[in-house]
């Protein structure tokens, strides 16, 4: 039996959330907790309650569609609770709390076997971006409905000929009346089936030499000329998706930054991108897949050593992720950067070798989870910048090498 | 009877704590500037081998490094203090007994009577390695832990070959290990070599930086950058693994070998983009090398002998 994904959606928020939920930037009602043995054993009671069962007990029996629905309830179950934007500032309806409450939330989630939101790239990029570089206007327009899981972003970036080469891209923004109208294409786009806005970079001036050329813009994905076809993955997953954007609108008060900057505030959005908070997540998941192989491969000889390294790397991860957020809390900005700058490199080269030997060893009736995490880790050294593209940004940027 | 009263590591599930005490912080910074003002960061080969270290041991005594690992009471050095204190001391590859003395004296009171330095004998699985074993007047101590234990000459013995920078000496017995202070020596032993492989990555970056081929600094080339940023993660997870080993007691030695596998790596990664000039005797890298690899058959034998 199926489930009407109606009834999955909780739609009745409480009176204290309702200002936020019209779009009103109102002071979270939530204070700020230091605690983080308080916020820790606080976050598990939540958890404890608000996983929803169907998706502990019986994911497997839910159709995608359903699934989608149970995530896109999850970002709204988060904000009521008060566990979204754990690391953003209160004004802007976050918990302002700091990356060690994200990442022990992160872990207990995991835990708790809760699903993961459809609102990742709002919060991780989007809001950090606006919180930064977008007007006021903007924060109050677009964060709460980021917060409360409504509205689901997805990131315009890549397209066929700007891959790790990402300053090549060729999408337009021409002037008009009042803003821009933009023509190109976006592959690789994630969450583009489920999403409301997109923020895209795109060029404004032709003219003006790679890395000045350059602007982004926050696009209406529900407009004529946006059109999205999906793109399947060598898993069978539909994770992304191609996206194309044909005399598209968006107005001068959409567009993030100056014109012209689109290439500053995108490197910004990657510094977030490849951070902490994507980090954590990757921890729970190859946590729970070295549990696994150490539950069915454990008790034999032959796989001692290798599972021995791939369990230290895995705490490493998340210890290497507790030291980065401590030498942000002190300011050691130089031993943060090398810090910061690896922990990419270390969980996605992880992730491929745990599932490698997954794919190849575990009993044949977990052959279906393990061929899908194997082939879907495949992705992981090529996307958010690529390992070429990370051990080039170690090397220059943090090293100091020469160009 | 010689009690140890180590301080103890937060116990809680999820404030767990990466970074060094306001005392290892301050000891690290002291021990910095300490090499730094010997060395001036001179190639290592200039004075590893020579009769007379960089500092003198008068230097040491007399500041005090020496008892910088003795606990008396609240304030004094954990475990995780001790790793950023030998880590700093480890960059200088210095000849000179400071950590095994610093260890001894903290985990031993028949050690603490001795006003000089003190070794112990280090288990290789086929006899012992008794680190400055050929320092005139070092002692060395039977046992270390809660234990009790006694100060003696170190036997004669063949000169270790393996490690130079530890001027050491192979004796039949080794010291006796309680775990606790087993797991404290196989970390401070690896934050050591950890140093060592900071002081080659640094090395290899200023080389590559200098030497040119095809008309340009051979670091600009990008499998040379890559191979350096390889190295860095290698450095980076082995100084991790030893914040996770020594807040979790359970994973020392697991971390510490870890950590000295990784700094191998990071090793083999600096003498290799050196080039030609890597592998040769007078431009020194084989000396922290040297040191990791006698560590690592020292810390694995130390976990065989305490799981």
């Amino acid at each position: 039996m199926t489930i009407a994904a109606e009834d999955l959606i909780h739609t009745a928020p409480t009176a204290a959330r309702t200002d936020q939920m019209d779009g009103k930037m109102t002071t979270s009602t939530l204070e700020p907790i230091r605690d983080i043995e308080r916020f820790a054993s606080d976050a598990e009671e939540f958890l404890s309650t608000a996983v929803p069962s169907r998706w502990k007990e019986a994911r497997g029996t839910l159709t995608s569609h359903e699934m989608d629905e149970v995530r896109r309830q999850w970002d709204f179950t988060l904000w009521e609770g008060g566990y979204s934007g754990l690391s953003i500032p209160t004004e802007y309806g976050g918990r302002g709390l700091g990356l060690a409450e994200e990442i022990v939330f992160h872990v207990l989630a995991g835990k708790a076997q809760a699903p993961d939101g459809l609102a990742r790239v709002g919060k991780s990029l989007v809001t950090p971006m606006l919180i930064a570089v977008g007007t006021e206007q903007q924060r109050a327009q677009y964060i709460p409905s980021i917060m409360n899981g409504q509205e689901v972003w997805c990131q315009g970036f890549s397209e066929p000929q700007a891959g790790s080469d990402l300053a090549n891209i060729q999408a337009k923004a021409r002037r008009v009346d009042g803003g821009y109208l933009i023509n190109g294409n976006k592959t690789w786009t994630s969450f583009a089936q489920h999403a409301r806005r997109c923020f895209v970079l795109a060029q404004t001036q032709p003219d003006a030499g790679r890395y000045r050329n350059l602007s982004m813009f926050l696009v209406d994905m529900e407009q004529p000329g946006v059109s999205i076809s999906d793109i399947r993955q060598i898993s069978g997953a539909v994770h992304f998706a191609e996206t194309r954007f044909e005399n598209v609108f968006v107005p001068d008060s959409d567009r993030v930054g100056d014109d012209g900057d689109g290439w500053k505030v995108a490197m910004r959005v990657l510094g977030d991108e490849r951070g902490g908070i994507e980090t954590a997540a990757r921890y729970v998941e190859i946590r729970s897949d070295v549990d696994a192989l150490l539950d069915v491969l454990g008790d034999q000889p032959e796989y001692a050593s290798r599972l021995r390294d791939l369990d230290i790397r895995t705490e490493l991860v998340h210890w290497q992720l507790m030291k980065v957020a401590d030498l942000e809390s002190v300011g050691d900005d130089e031993a943060l950067a090398r810090a910061g700058a690896v922990l990419k490199l270390m969980w996605s080269e992880l992730w491929q070798d745990v599932t490698r030997l997954g794919v190849g060893h575990a009993p044949v009736v977990q052959q279906k989870h393990w061929s899908y995490q194997y082939l879907e880790s495949r992705a992981v050294t090529i996307y958010g910048g690529s390992s070429e593209i990370q051990r080039n940004i170690l090397a220059e940027r943090v090293l100091g090498l020469p160009k | 009877m010689t009690t140890v009263e180590q301080k103890k590591n937060p116990e809680s599930r999820y404030a767990m704590t990466t970074l060094p005490n306001e005392y290892g912080s301050m000891g690290a910074e002291g021990i910095e500037d300490l090499v730094k003002r010997a060395t001036s960061h001179a190639p290592i080969a200039t004075y590893v081998e020579e009769p007379e270290p960089p500092i003198s041991w008068a230097a040491i005594a007399d500041a005090g490094w020496d008892l910088a690992g003795i606990v008396e009471d609240d304030t004094c050095a954990s475990t995780r203090d001790l790793v950023a204190i030998a880590k700093a001391w480890g960059y200088g590859s210095i000849p000179q007994p400071l950590l095994p003395s610093l260890l001894a004296k903290r985990l031993s009171a028949a050690a603490r009577e001795v006003d000089g330095p003190v070794t112990f004998a280090l288990p290789l699985g086929d006899g012992a390695l008794v680190p400055f074993g050929a320092l005139d007047g070092i002692v060395v101590v039977s046992a270390l832990g809660d234990i009790e234990g006694e100060v003696t000459e170190v036997p004669t013995g063949e000169v270790d070959g393996l490690d130079l920078v530890g001027r050491g000496v192979h004796t039949p017995v080794a010291t006796t290990f309680t775990t606790e202070a087993a797991r404290e020596v196989a970390l401070v032993l690896a934050a050591e070599v950890l140093g060592g492989a900071e002081r080659l990555l640094a090395d290899s970056l200023t080389f590559v930086i200098e030497r040119e081929q095809f008309g340009r600094p051979v670091g600009s080339f990008q499998a040379v950058k890559h191979n350096l940023a390889t190295a860095t993660v290698n450095v980076e997870a082995a100084d991790t693994a030893l914040i996770w080993g020594s807040q979790r007691e359970d994973n020392a030695f697991r971390g510490a070998l870890f950590a000295v596998d990784r700094c191998i790596d990071a090793a083999e990664i600096a003498v290799h983009v050196h080039g030609g000039l890597g592998f040769t005797w007078e431009v020194g890298l084989h000396f922290p090398l040297r040191k990791m690899l006698s560590v690592r058959r020292i810390i694995d034998r130390l976990e065989r002998d305490h799981t």
